[in-house]
């Protein structure tokens, strides 16, 4: 019974872990989403060596553990390029080019989801090529990543627990500490599942509602 | 090409690093070779574990508390020097120091001959303890019997109960190394069973069975291993007036009755 009292104190602790989560997330998602939007255009309508370029960092960061891509970036390339960076910049960072790399394929599924007579007519009515993708073809192609994007969230959510070995203090490892201050095991994990299940659910909500707002009646989305 | 050429450029830093990391002990100037001119702030950031109480862990407000904590606390306070706590992962604290994220480890760290002449240096040792196995009450098979059963011992990644392990299947005992994130989830898993034993030290245990009496009745030590080992608060080589400082600080409050005190406070006598 003690031990649960002194439990209690501790969920000030642990729920406060939330708020760094969530910066965490938040930080990656942007950064990977503004990196998705740039090289799925590249990808699609550039021929040019940068989508060898591209490929390579995309296979990458699809391909090695979150965990190596964090030592690599905290321990070897920013200081080999002089960059002084703290763990929660460096977490956020690398969090945001490791969703830019995933981001980056969904949306190249989306853009690659739209009729090429589209591009066609866009281009027949005056368009140059820009204006095209910018008016016609991106506005559609967000329309239909959005259910992905946000299941691209609920994974960087998760994801980020591992920012952890390099000190940053989110929910997870503030549980783990809970845990073991008071020698209870279960039930620190416990509430961080259920706030990660709330961080989801909310998550999750808001790009429902932006996808009912944004969609468009009789498009490819349905 | 490309990627030869990232690699390269990846590979070489990394090197570098470490093989500056060997002469820079002598000489390179390190962040506190040498006094601070006066006046200035002493600023130290503490790594240490926080899943290791009594000697590191954090209390209901999220601060680190401790053993260590309140040892370095006190020199600290001695000195002048502004602490700032940084909890960190074990198994990264010692890449951390050396990087210059923290300044110093104070985590119930085992000076050891592989990690004195490597990449940290240590102070004078303040805190000597042994290594442990510890069983089930009731389970009542042999020591030699436990360890050659095959079965899974329980240790935490990174420690020196884990050298343990290793040691003795080196001398060709028959068990399995489990590994665990802390040495209070490796008491949990003997306690359910995951386990049949547990390697620890009695730093750790003591103080964890007088907080948890009722564990006393639950669990026992079948033997101790070794010769008692000693911890010590690391620092990178270069930093020999921080060392020196710590040594000083340490060697006084030691020699003091605020030691006692201290030992009584986390159940560690």
């Amino acid at each position: 019974m003690n031990s649960m009292t002194s439990l209690s104190k501790y969920l000030p602790y642990i729920f406060e872990g939330s708020l760094w989560s969530l910066g965490l997330v938040l930080g990656g998602l942007g950064i990977g989403f503004m990196i998705g939007v740039m090289f799925s255009l590249i990808e699609v309508y550039n021929n040019s060596p940068l989508k060898k370029l591209i490929s390579l960092y995309i296979w990458f960061f699809r391909g090695t553990p979150l965990i190596v891509q964090l030592f690599l970036f905290h321990w070897s390339i920013f200081p080999a390029l002089g960059i002084k960076s703290t763990p929660l910049t460096t977490s956020i960072t690398v969090l945001g080019l490791r969703s830019g790399a995933y981001q980056s394929q969904i949306l190249r599924g989306a853009i690659g989801s739209i009729e090429e007579t589209q591009m066609l007519a866009a281009k027949a009515v005056g368009m140059n090529d820009w204006d095209a993708i910018s008016s016609i073809i991106l506005p559609q192609a967000l329309r239909i990543a959005l259910p992905q994007i946000s299941n691209e969230y609920s994974i960087i959510l998760k994801d980020s627990a591992i920012c952890f070995i390099l000190g940053v203090m989110e929910l997870m490892t503030r549980a783990k500490y809970t845990a073991i201050a008071t020698g209870i095991a279960l039930i620190p994990y416990l509430v961080a599942g259920l706030i990660y299940m709330g961080l989801t659910y909310i998550g999750t909500k808001l790009f429902d509602l932006i996808y009912l707002k944004m969609k468009i009646p009789g498009s490819v989305e349905g | 090409m490309i990627i030869g050429i990232v690699a390269g450029f990846v590979a070489g830093w990394s090197l570098r690093n470490y093989l500056g990391e060997t002469s820079k002990a002598t000489i390179f100037r390190g962040k506190f070779s040498e006094p601070p001119p006066p006046g200035k702030e002493v600023v130290i950031v503490l790594g240490f574990d926080a899943s290791y109480p009594p000697f590191t862990s954090i209390n209901e407000a999220g601060e680190a508390e401790g053993f260590d904590i309140d040892v370095m606390k006190w020199i600290a306070k001695k000195y002048g020097w502004k602490l700032v706590f940084k909890p960190w992962d074990w198994s990264t604290i010692v890449t951390a120091l050396e990087n210059g994220d923290i300044d110093v480890i104070a985590s119930g760290m085992t000076i050891t001959p592989e990690r004195a002449s490597r990449k940290i240096w240590f102070s004078i040792p303040y805190y000597s303890y042994i290594h442990e196995i510890v069983v089930r009450a009731d389970d009542n098979r042999s020591l030699e019997e436990i360890l050659n059963s095959g079965q899974p011992i329980a240790v935490q990644i990174g420690s020196t109960a884990e050298k343990w392990a290793d040691k003795l299947l080196k001398k060709g005992y028959r068990f399995e190394k489990l590994c665990l994130g802390s040495y209070v989830e490796a008491l949990e898993a003997l306690l359910d069973g995951r386990a049949v034993a547990y390697i620890t030290d009695s730093a750790f245990l003591n103080p964890h069975l007088s907080k948890n009496p009722e564990l006393k009745t639950k669990i026992k030590v079948l033997t101790t291993l070794g010769a008692p080992e000693t911890y010590g608060i690391a620092t990178r080589p270069e930093d020999v007036w921080l060392r020196e400082k710590i040594n000083e600080a340490l060697s006084e409050l030691m020699n003091s009755p605020e030691w006692n005190e201290l030992l009584k406070k986390w159940h560690l006598e």
